[in-house]
């Protein structure tokens, strides 16, 4: 954003008396954005073209007798701006009026209530009862224009945002404006649904509560939630994202600006990533099943006594996925090649045949956040192997235990069940994961399931299809005693863990941030 | 000074609708004489005629055509006979009675402006005239006045009629763009300006009918011969539109500065017998409204109109005499605005919807006494905040008549009947 | 029966001794007797008058529980959940009430309901009767008079469970006889835009 660095000029200007630099040809809008002086807009958006219709973001620029919006208008060197004055402070809350007269005031079943434009405008311009007393205009409710999108016509602002988003993002042109004047609607041509890969963008870009994701609808409300950011480890993209949770789990992620990753955006199947995090969908109990009895003990028991096995037997194997960090995967290699002593470690590649692919926008086709990361931890410990080997190793009996860790997402494992086959042949399995598997839960012979944390429950670094390396914090806890792969290794060595591991630096609540809250809300949501 | 036949000369004349009668009565011998001239030597005598766009905005012609970039791009000529400012009609009557005139003023100042493409946009309900124009570009392309090499001076330039859909907004200069480049007819933001990215992102020129006729006037009389009509800054004649309670309504060219009381009085012959005048909307109804006593001083030229805090917009007279009800009046004017806004920008979507309403309670009878001053801060806050001009055109008419028969509103609002017309129901055709 | 005096302002109390004749405590006794005698007496006539019928209005002490006492109407009791004409629930799960509440005890699931007028509807509310302060913030919260403070109190149970109250037991426990109606009529509020 602030690219001091590239050779575009940059130019002087005044804002509310502050003097401020911004590159030559923006519009005072982003003078104000890059500065970060609050300055009221809903349709402007800086990953989408002008509209200049909300008519909210008026300025008063010195020599200039009419207010202009700041959005089109064009910064010239020594221009003095205001949106402090008296004049701009009434436009703004008649603007606010205009936006706000048919709109239905239904903030209390309305979604977008507590993260809300109209909200947060009223609460710094509005604070007035409404001037019209005359009836609201209807439109139509609860309209599903996708399958992820729901839409209220009536609580719609018009800005606009999200037929310019699928205008010139997706370049899919589903959504359009229909009718005119206060009888305008969003909608889809002739009914066609919204279904494009990035569709609930449109949902995190709508200023109110027009669009919802059919997703997170209802299910909690924003001001009970946490959020901090993370990585999104759908794909090897790495979107860097913010987690919203709170003490039942995780129940949404959105975009974070990241302008050398993702832009403002992300893609729907990420957003559904979230989903394996959640305590219903994770391996709770560790076990171990050995002639036929099993026993169930904490996860960490059991990777000391796992520890204690792996160092006397030879013939191991460990198989790898792109879905740990870079960390847990040197942790481990240096682990099974130092310790056990066995350079039989491979790379399970979940989609071979679509690991290059790219939809030019966001999604590509390697489904790990961190395959880049496990080919440099690999190559760094001099192991180069395939895959072939191990199974043709476990028939011949040479690999008599298998040491499997991960998938973290199985669902973006398509190959699971095969390989769940494949790998149970071996003497003893012992497989490491964070999510439950019923195939796996219900295997006989001699198996060790240990439950695994997920992304956002340890912090770590991921190196995505660029070779750019993220470095993410821990979000939250789901699973209390799931270990990460290097808290295994440590237990495997027969060490013990050292302080516990706590989400760093818990900031507060973004979304309630200047906001008077309630005295009693300050101990919600949060524990 | 009285009516003139400037512009309207040969209108009468039922043969000058088609090409040999036009040709009759010199028809496109400006356009052979202006294409042995320097484009620029046309420009120049356009910008010393004095012409100013007929259309509403009386902004110079010459100065505008003068504004295109010399960047190498393609350049469009589009002409603006999307007529729907209510009370307008001028351009229809030229349309049907000289379509040739059109043209041949579109391809002088195509060739002016160096457009090898221009296009008619005209309104969708418009289609007498626009079978009469289609009729009309046929017979003259036909004849090669239209097309490649026209009349051997090796300037090409198509011209084509494009009907539009009946939306107002389509009037305003960049919606008229983007109802030919086929997109929804909503204005476009400002800047950048058509005449440097308009129709297709390409330079364009926006003329109203009227004006570019004139060219062939000019063209033929010169610029200084042009202004032997009119006044130092208002140059030349242009027609009137003159409806309401007068008794010969109808279209009327004559001088600008010509007084706008002798207009109603002389041309159109006065008001009905026993009636006194009351109002006068001088530009279409977008233009703030004049008292009677107001209208007697206004001469029809865009100063003196502007030095009253009203305009001379596309010359659409709406007479008003004291049988009517000013409120009822602004419920037709605030009706039609609501209804052709295009709901891009905030304030005038919601603005002209929550004007109507209020207006609407006061003539049913269940308004609050606060609500004469609620429409002038509506109406104020409408204006100057919207991408077009259309959230002003709605905002000015609810000004002036609040302020100028704010009498009428609160007895109104106050006895819940009419002031003139009693407690009479008022039979709106859209309620 | 001593009466305390302050003298001065820095001395310290001084206590006034009672009389020598007063010493002697029959009176007081006497006094005592015949006041409880009397009261017994007018309760016991009053009581067997009100068996034939009467009103009773001399004895404040009511023969709970076949006798309960009336509270004030204000008074802030269990709570209700108010229904709609059809008799549909009134609340719209907007989690005001819950998200007010100090003791943390409502817990509500929303979802989404068929009519899209409606749009969304708790599927579950529960209060934790025991952690519940009767406060009353639920109720002044709630944008659409959804939960009202009612004017039950006696609530025995024999068991944990029996203190969770769930939707069935806030809208439509007997004692409501079918549910008590919203104030709020959202189809008069719609007809006039609101």
């Amino acid at each position: 954003m602030h690219s001091s660095t590239t050779n575009v000029p940059m130019v002087k200007i005044q804002v509310n008396g502050q003097e401020v630099e911004v590159k030559e040809g923006s519009t005072i809008i982003e003078a104000f954005y890059q500065n970060k002086i609050d300055i009221a807009h809903y349709c402007w958006h800086p990953g989408l073209s002008v509209a200049g219709v909300c008519r909210l973001c008026m300025v008063e620029i010195e020599g200039n007798p009419r207010l202009q919006i700041a959005c089109n208008t064009t910064v010239t060197p020594g221009m003095k701006v205001s949106n402090v004055s008296e004049k701009v402070k009434d436009a703004v809350k008649w603007g606010l009026d205009f936006h706000l007269i048919n709109h239905p005031l239904d903030c209390p079943i309305c979604d977008q209530a507590g993260e809300c434009g109209l909200q947060d405008q009223y609460m710094k311009y509005g604070r007035n009862d409404s001037k019209m007393g005359e009836a609201k205009v209807k439109k139509h409710k609860v309209v599903d224009l996708g399958p992820r999108v729901v839409l209220d016509s009536e609580r719609c602002i018009l800005c606009s945002r999200c037929v310019r988003f699928c205008d010139e993002v997706p370049k899919t042109s589903e959504l359009g404006i229909f009718n005119r004047g206060d009888r305008a609607e969003v909608g889809t041509f002739d009914g066609k649904p919204l279904t494009n890969k990035y569709s609930t963008n449109v949902v995190d870009i709508c200023p109110v509560g027009a669009l919802t994701s059919r997703d997170f609808r209802f299910r909690q409300r924003v001001w009970f939630l946490k959020d901090k950011e993370t990585i999104c480890t759908g794909c090897s993209t790495g979107c860097n994202v913010k987690a919203y949770y709170n003490k039942e789990g995780v129940f949404r992620v959105k975009p974070v600006y990241n302008a050398a990753v993702n832009g403002h955006w992300m893609c729907d199947d990420g957003r559904d990533v979230y989903k394996f995090v959640n305590r219903e969908n994770r391996l709770i109990d560790a076990k171990i099943v050995s002639g036929g009895k099993t026993e169930h003990m904490q996860p960490m028991e059991l990777a000391k006594r796992l520890g204690a096995t792996l160092k006397v037997r030879a013939s191991v194997a460990l198989v790898l996925t792109g879905s740990h960090s870079v960390e847990e995967y040197e942790a481990i290699v240096s682990y099974f090649k130092n310790d056990v002593g066995t350079t039989q470690i491979y790379h399970w590649i979940n989609n071979p045949d679509m690991i290059d692919s790219f939809d030019g926008i966001l999604i590509r086709g390697d489904k790990n956040p961190n395959t880049k990361g496990l080919i440099e931890v690999l190559a760094k410990n001099g192991i180069s192997t395939q895959w072939k080997s191990l199974t043709d190793a476990i028939g011949t009996g040479a690999v008599k235990t298998v040491v499997v860790a991960g998938p973290e997402n199985q669902a973006l494992f398509p190959d699971m069940k095969v390989k769940i086959s494949e790998l149970s042949k071996a003497a003893k399995l012992v497989w490491m994961t964070a999510g439950k598997n019923s195939e796996l839960e219900s295997l006989a012979g001699d198996v060790a399931l240990l439950p695994l944390k997920t992304y956002v429950e340890k912090p770590g670094t991921f190196v995505n299809h660029a070779g750019l390396r993220q470095k993410t914090q821990a979000v939250t806890s789901i699973v209390p005693g799931a270990l990460s792969l290097a808290e295994a290794v440590q237990l495997f060595r027969g060490e013990d863990l050292l302080a516990k591991q706590t989400p760093e630096g818990d900031k507060p609540n973004e979304i309630g941030k200047g906001r008077v809250d309630n005295e009693f809300t300050l101990t919600r949501g949060v524990w | 000074m009285a009516e003139v036949k400037y512009l309207s000369e040969h209108y009468l004349k039922p043969e000058y609708r088609s090409l040999d009668g036009y040709k009759k009565h010199g028809g496109y011998e400006m356009l052979a004489k202006a294409l042995k001239m320097e484009p620029q030597k046309i420009i120049d005598e356009v910008k010393a005629s004095g012409l100013r766009g007929r259309g509403g905005a009386g902004f110079s012609t010459g100065m505008k055509w003068g504004f295109l970039p010399n960047n190498g791009e393609p350049r469009y000529l589009l002409c603006n006979a999307d007529e729907s400012e209510p009370g307008t009609f001028k351009d229809r009557v030229m349309m049907e009675k000289a379509p040739h005139q059109l043209i041949e003023g579109m391809l002088i100042a195509a060739f002016a402006v160096k457009s090898h493409k221009a296009y008619i946009y005209i309104r969708g309900e418009y289609m007498g005239p626009a079978a009469i124009l289609e009729q009309a570009i046929t017979e003259a392309k036909a004849a090669g006045l239209i097309g490649k090499n026209i009349l051997g001076s090796g300037f090409d330039c198509d011209l084509d009629l494009y009907l539009g859909a009946g939306a107002y907004i389509c009037g305003e200069e960049t919606g008229l763009i983007s109802s030919l480049e086929g997109y929804k007819g909503q204005p476009k933001l400002k800047p950048p300006f058509p005449a440097v990215q308009g129709y297709l992102k390409k330079p364009t020129i926006v003329n109203n009918v009227e004006t570019l006729a004139a060219v062939v006037n000019i063209i033929r009389d010169g610029g200084q011969g042009y202004r032997k009509y009119g006044t130092e800054k208002s140059a030349g004649t242009k027609l009137f539109s003159i409806s309401g309670n007068v008794n010969k309504p109808g279209t009327y060219e004559v001088p600008l500065g010509y007084k706008m009381i002798d207009l109603i009085n002389i041309e159109c012959g006065g008001l009905k017998p026993g009636r006194k005048l009351k109002a006068v909307v001088p530009g279409g109804s977008s233009a703030p409204v004049l008292t009677a006593e107001e209208a007697e001083r206004a001469t029809l030229d865009y100063e003196c109109l502007a030095g009253m805090g009203s305009m001379l917009g596309s010359g659409a007279i709406i007479v008003i005499d004291d049988s009517n009800c000013m409120v009822d009046v602004l419920s037709t004017i605030t009706h039609f605005y609501h209804h052709e806004s295009c709901g891009q920008c905030t304030p005038c979507r919601e603005g002209t919807g929550w004007i109507e309403k209020i207006i609407h309670s006061i003539i049913h009878g269940h308004a609050k006494p606060g609500d004469v001053d609620m429409l002038l801060k509506i109406a104020d806050n409408m204006k100057g905040r919207t991408i077009c001009a259309l959230s002003d055109a709605a905002a000015l008419p609810v000004l002036s008549f609040v302020t100028k028969f704010r009498d009428e509103f609160e007895y109104f609002i106050k006895e819940k009947k009419s002031k003139v017309r009693g407690g009479q129901i008022y039979a709106q055709l859209h309620h | 029966m001593s009466t305390v005096q302050t003298v001065d302002k820095n001395s310290t109390f001084k206590v006034k001794r009672p009389e020598a004749a007063s010493n002697w405590f029959l009176p007081g006794i006497l006094l005592g007797l015949t006041l409880t005698g009397t009261k017994m007496l007018r309760n016991l006539f009053d009581y067997v008058k009100s068996m034939g019928g009467a009103k009773r209005e001399l004895m404040p002490t009511v023969n709970y529980p076949e006798e309960k006492y009336e509270y004030s109407p204000r008074f802030k009791g269990n709570h209700v959940l108010t229904v709609k004409k059809d008799g549909a629930l009134r609340c719209t799960a907007c989690m005001l009430c819950a998200t007010n509440c100090p003791a943390d005890c409502i817990s509500i699931v929303a979802s989404e309901h068929e009519d899209p007028t409606v749009e969304k509807f708790p599927i579950s509310y529960e209060i934790d009767i025991l952690r519940c302060v009767f406060c009353g913030f639920c109720e002044e919260a709630c944008p659409v008079d959804a939960i009202r403070m009612g004017p039950e109190w006696q609530t025995p149970g024999i068991n944990g469970s029996e203190f969770q109250y769930d939707l069935k037991q806030l809208a439509y426990r007997p004692a409501l006889k079918g549910g008590i109606v919203s104030i709020v009529d959202e189809e008069e509020r719609h007809k006039a835009g609101i």
